[in-house]
């Protein structure tokens, strides 16, 4: 499937799409049309405004996709979330530290990435990693050492 | 970016319903947040950056959620004095946080240790706040962020004698 965001993209979109490729279509195709207007026909949009997967209720796009694709009852994903919503918003509804390290790094990935789909390939990795120790936290009650 | 050049603004242009009034006071306090300059009634402005146009969109897309209107716009002041003025507006509005910022440490550092552990965690958590919408490196933030550190050095100092 085909799938559209915003170019620059930033930590919001860089998790969506670790989301979608891993959990919903693991052979998505990501498109960055500047204007929403010249999104390809049956792509579909995801933290663009004035559509489904964007910023509702307070939420940040992750944290609307989470719901859209019924994995909110993944606590890993959840807290994943709430991390990116404070990365994003800032606006302090969650304690997320990791939120902090997380935009500095992902804006500075930016900063020196070729293309999107080059920032996508590292943000994956740093996603799989960040699930991946958010899991094991929740299992142990503790970080992975 | 830079002085020398015409500098962009993001301008929100918007209108909500009177009632429910929850809508409408949730979307002053993100403004408020974010450091807008207010130029009207339902017209506000940041300088231009992806990360300021990205915050404004989705402040207009709250906005069309709960039954208003919304139209977010570039442009920039004609003449270098309504710009001179807006700036220190916002300057001035920061410069008063830093300096209550500042005013906290300084009356925190008889305190007793604990006291100031607890003042330096938060006071720093505020500087933080106050930089994200500080657009112009107004100088009081160094004043203030050094009034923060010296108690956090105090203390830090005394643990390692």
């Amino acid at each position: 499937m085909k799938w559209a965001t915003r170019p620059g993209v930033h930590v919001d979109r860089a998790a969506c799409a670790w989301l979608i490729r891993r959990f919903v279509d693991p052979d998505a195709e990501f498109v960055f049309p500047a204007d929403p207007a010249t999104i390809p026909p049956g792509a579909t949009p995801f933290d663009m405004r004035g559509t489904p997967l964007g910023h509702h209720q307070g939420r940040c796009s992750f944290e609307t996709a989470l719901e859209a694709f019924g994995l909110d009852a993944d606590p890993a994903l959840e807290e994943i979330g709430h991390i990116v919503h404070e990365a994003d918003l800032a606006d302090e509804r969650y304690d997320a530290p990791a939120a902090v390290g997380l935009d500095v790094l992902i804006r500075g990935l930016t900063l020196t990435s070729d293309s999107d789909h080059d920032t996508l390939a590292v943000t994956g990795r740093l996603f799989d990693g960040l699930y991946e120790h958010t899991r094991r936290q929740l299992i142990t009650g503790r970080p992975p050492a | 970016m830079g002085m020398s050049q015409a500098e962009d603004w993001v301008l929100l242009a918007y209108r909500l319903p009177r009632v429910p009034s929850t809508p409408r006071s949730a979307v002053w306090r993100k403004l408020k947040r974010l450091g807008v300059a207010q130029l009207g009634d339902g017209l506000v402005a940041l300088p231009a950056d992806p990360r300021t146009r990205e915050q404004l969109e989705w402040v207009a897309e709250e906005v069309t959620d709960h039954g208003g209107e919304a139209t977010l716009w570039l442009g920039r002041p004609l003449d270098a004095n309504t710009r001179s003025a807006v700036v220190s507006r916002m300057t001035a509005a920061v410069a008063a946080e830093y300096d209550a910022v500042a005013a906290e440490a300084a009356a925190v550092r008889t305190a007793d240790a604990a006291a100031r552990r607890r003042a330096v965690a938060r006071l720093r958590r505020e500087l933080h706040r106050i930089a994200a919408r500080d657009f112009f490196t107004c100088p009081q933030r160094e004043t203030a962020r050094d009034a923060v550190e010296y108690l956090a050095a105090a203390d830090t100092a005394g643990a390692h004698t």
